[in-house]
């Protein structure tokens, strides 16, 4: 019997599955990645981001009506997004929820009406859209919707979106030609296509455990969260009282009592004495603890707390009190951040006048809420961000577009040494804006290369790399592979400069290199070039055996 | 008897010979060398004093002494009824002062006239060169020394150190230079302007401080010294060129200087002795002089 609506109960249980079902499916997604790097990770990005919505939507309970499911998933996924991809989905479900909040119920046309709305959020929160991507595959999926929207079934509607929704993500290849030398599908529209496949399973009824893998997220949210964090208690209300006996209470009662509890519950404690009992427990509904109780005698020191709230007024008063200690002194005019992982690296930019370093990069894509409470932390007027990773350019562009009290600067570094050179050009006495132009104008004159090894076989590039070859990779693609790590830096360096005029080639050897043998590459660079100054740095760096900038 | 005499010191980057072919004086500024004293173009060349340098000497500057200024004034005030003294500036050393003071004294008061304008190096050449017009336009020594004092904020110069290294050595690093960061090697970017000698900005590369020290050029052009010229217009400013030791890296900076502002003029030297010695070989400078 189909039901042609979709409820916001419906909805909410919907949207986990899709969350869940993206989780289930992550490292398959990881490894569609086109780069073979040992971090290559929509599949997390996307899912750390669908999670922070679903923790939300959890936290709303059983009964939640569409506006506030709207404002969950979107304030959800907004902050919690990471990566292209993430905060390309999170946008996906902004547009998505703006129509939904409106309605009080969703059929064909508001579900075709909504997609739409996504589809325009999404291409425009990116400044140059690439087809071939997940914003292609969700296109295609719009477009269908609104071919059937006059259509009256609920279930084949969606089947049909999903199954054309794949059909286009199966031609990805043919719009961008590195998926198809690497022969895989893109990423980001397989990660959109689980989300919507768990939510018609959800639809259908099927079942689907929801129970999510904590581990994945727990070390990428770092911040607090108030709704994230009271999703966690399960159970709402701490509950007290005492039973005065009217009739006797042996150990078959206790065991029975303590029994249902753990029904409705945890954290129980049950203490007989003589004539009293002494009851605590966590439950969703204290009325059925003290119906039960009733049945051993009257109550007496009664004490029922919510939690919940009790939680977020803790986490209030901590918000105000961390807010309370930044504004205390006086803004300064200019605070920088900077997205770093490795010791030397972190020690590098803090010396050049880096307030606060959100730890992180390829390996870990810092989420928009990570950014932002970076922002907050800074006491300064204008803010500049220094991303220093393709990928987590887009999140800072949306933390920058949540800030109204400061002025942030997003400069799209897209790797260490561009974020090195930037801070390094900033000059004091000029404006937020002259040095916005000085840096994005100085950031293209260096060249970068990051060397790593390959997690898999694939062709890239016209070249073939075997798992576990050393690949050296600049700014725009694969520069050198083979099976020696300094052969391979130096044949990297060598195609990165070729026959361009540098002054001074910087060289942030990582955590994997030993100091010998990073002099040792630093030597042989500077036999290379000559006339040039060679710079070498311990940057500490994990997974990228060297990162190299020439200028 | 002639009217006003023009004196400046070996800052200036006047050499004695273009002293006497400019028709003034010149006074030469001692300098310590391994507790040696050298009087700059008399006993010391540029190149000497490099080879000095770069071998780790200690070397220190000193003011020229009373005697040595005073007796200057003396027999010029035989020759001229007036003298006009342009010494570096009163905020890189104690000269300015201790000459301000002299000249209170009785046998110099009225006659010898002091400015403190606050000039060094190429821009104290050209508030020489400016004297010296406003003496052959008829300007009195007290007129000479009021019109220049009334420009002093006219001028900047931006110099990039090719290293910290002496600026350091020579404990002559302001809060502002020190926190500019000692991990990287960089190229920091000094400004003088008025009394300061700050740090201003840095460079990894010699191209990236010339563009810093360019576009800040043009800003003060734009800002505070009435604006570009238009096209064939004549600009309002003059601009300067000074290096330390580097001529071939002073001869590119100026080719690019010129393309960059074309129809201005541009002067070049090399960077006077006393900032020479605190900032080390390579150090290439960008100045820019209002006209008066």
């Amino acid at each position: 019997m189909a039901v042609n609506t979709i409820d916001a109960k419906m909805l909410s249980h919907m949207f986990l599955a899709g969350a869940k079902n993206l989780e289930v499916k992550k490292e398959y997604i990881n490894e569609l990645n086109v780069f073979p790097v040992p971090d290559g990770d929509t599949g997390t990005n996307m899912t750390l981001t669908i999670m922070s919505a679903a923790k939300e939507v959890a936290a709303l309970g059983d009964t939640p009506d569409l506006k506030q499911l709207a404002k969950a998933i979107s304030s959800g996924s907004l902050r919690g997004a990471r990566g292209n991809s993430g905060v390309i989905l999170s946008q996906l479900f902004r547009g998505f929820s703006k129509v939904i909040g409106e309605q009080e119920m969703l059929d064909i046309e508001t579900l075709s009406k909504a997609m739409e709305k996504a589809v325009e959020s999404a291409y425009k929160a990116v400044m140059k859209p690439k087809e071939g991507t997940i914003l292609t595959v969700a296109k295609g999926i719009s477009q269908k919707a609104k071919e059937l929207e006059n259509t009256d079934d609920l279930d084949s509607f969606m089947e049909a979106v999903i199954a054309y929704g794949e059909e286009v993500l199966a031609k990805t290849p043919e719009m961008l030609p590195v998926l198809k030398q690497a022969g895989v599908v893109d990423s980001g529209g397989q990660g959109l296509i689980e989300v919507l496949k768990g939510c018609l399973m959800a639809y259908r009824g099927e079942e689907i455990d929801l129970s999510f893998d904590v581990e994945a997220t727990s070390k990428a949210v770092n911040v607090d969260s108030l709704a994230a964090d009271t999703a966690h208690i399960k159970f709402g209300y701490c509950t007290e009282f005492i039973i005065m006996l009217s009739k006797t209470f042996n150990i078959k009662h206790e065991m029975d009592f303590k029994a249902f509890l753990e029904s409705i519950g945890d954290s129980i404690v049950v203490v007989a004495d003589d004539d009293i009992v002494k009851v605590h427990v966590h439950t969703n509904d204290p009325g059925l603890a003290i119906q039960r109780a009733l049945k051993y005698g009257a109550l007496s020191n009664m004490k029922i707390d919510n939690m919940r709230l009790e939680h977020q007024e803790k986490l209030f008063k901590e918000e105000e009190k961390k807010q309370a200690a930044v504004k205390e002194e006086p803004p300064k005019d200019t605070g920088f951040i900077s997205v770093s992982i490795g010791e030397g690296l972190n020690e590098i930019l803090t010396d050049l006048g880096v307030d606060v370093i959100i730890e992180g990069g390829q390996t870990m894509n810092p989420s928009t809420e990570d950014i932002l409470s970076a922002i907050e932390q800074v006491n300064a007027k204008n803010v500049f961000i220094f991303p220093n990773n393709k990928n987590i350019i887009l999140a800072a562009n949306q933390a920058q577009s949540l800030v109204e009290d400061k002025n942030v600067i997003v400069i799209p570094t897209k790797n260490i040494p561009q974020g090195i050179t930037a801070i390094i050009n900033y000059v004091p006495d000029l404006s937020a804006e002259e040095n916005e132009q000085n840096m994005l104008a100085e950031i293209c004159n260096v060249k970068t290369g990051q060397v790593t090894y390959a997690v898999r076989d694939t062709v890239i590039d016209e070249k073939t790399i075997r798992e576990n070859d050393i690949m050296g990779i600049g700014d725009h693609g694969i520069l050198a592979v083979g099976k020696d790590i300094a052969e391979t830096t130096i044949e990297m360096v060598e195609e990165m400069i070729g026959d361009d005029e540098v002054e001074l080639i910087s060289i942030y050897y990582g955590q994997d290199v030993k100091e010998e043998e990073a002099k040792k590459v630093g030597a042989e660079i500077e036999k290379l070039y000559s006339e040039c100054d060679v710079e070498l740095q311990f940057g500490g760096q994990p997974i990228y055996y060297y990162v190299i900038s020439a200028e | 008897m002639k009217k006003v005499a023009i004196m400046t010191d070996s800052n200036s980057g006047i050499t004695q010979k273009q002293g006497e072919e400019m028709g003034i004086t010149v006074l030469p500024m001692p300098f310590m060398i391994n507790e040696e004293t050298f009087f700059e173009d008399i006993s010391l060349t540029q190149e000497g004093f490099y080879e000095k340098l770069e071998t780790g000497a200690e070397i220190s500057t000193s003011q020229p002494s009373p005697d040595s200024v005073m007796d200057l004034w003396r027999g010029l005030l035989k020759e001229y009824e007036e003298v006009v003294h342009i010494p570096m500036s009163s905020g890189l050393s104690g000269s300015c002062q201790t000459a301000l003071m002299l000249s209170e004294e009785e046998e110099f008061a009225g006659k010898v006239y002091v400015v403190n304008n606050q000039r060094i190096s190429v821009t104290q050449r050209q508030s020489v060169l400016d004297a010296i017009r406003l003496s052959e336009e008829g300007k009195t020594g007290k007129e000479i020394k009021e019109i220049l004092e009334g420009d002093k904020f006219n001028s900047s110069i931006y110099i990039m150190l090719d290293t910290l290294y002496y600026l350091k050595k020579g404990g002559r690093i302001t809060p502002a230079a020190a926190a500019l960061g000692t991990l990287l090697k960089l190229k920091p970017v000094l400004q003088i302007q008025g009394e300061k000698l700050d740090a201003f900005a840095k460079a990894r590369t010699k191209n990236q401080g010339k563009s810093i020290m360019m576009t800040a050029i043009e800003n003060d052009i734009k800002s505070r010294f009435g604006g570009l010229a238009e096209e064939g217009q004549e600009p309002g400013v003059r601009l300067q060129i000074a290096y330390t030791k580097d001529l071939e890296a002073a001869r590119l900076l100026k080719e690019e200087l010129a393309e960059k502002f074309p129809g201005y003029e541009i002067h070049m030297d090399p960077l006077s002795l006393s900032i020479a010695c605190h900032i080390g070989p390579g150090a290439l400078a960008i100045a820019v002089t209002k006209k008066l």
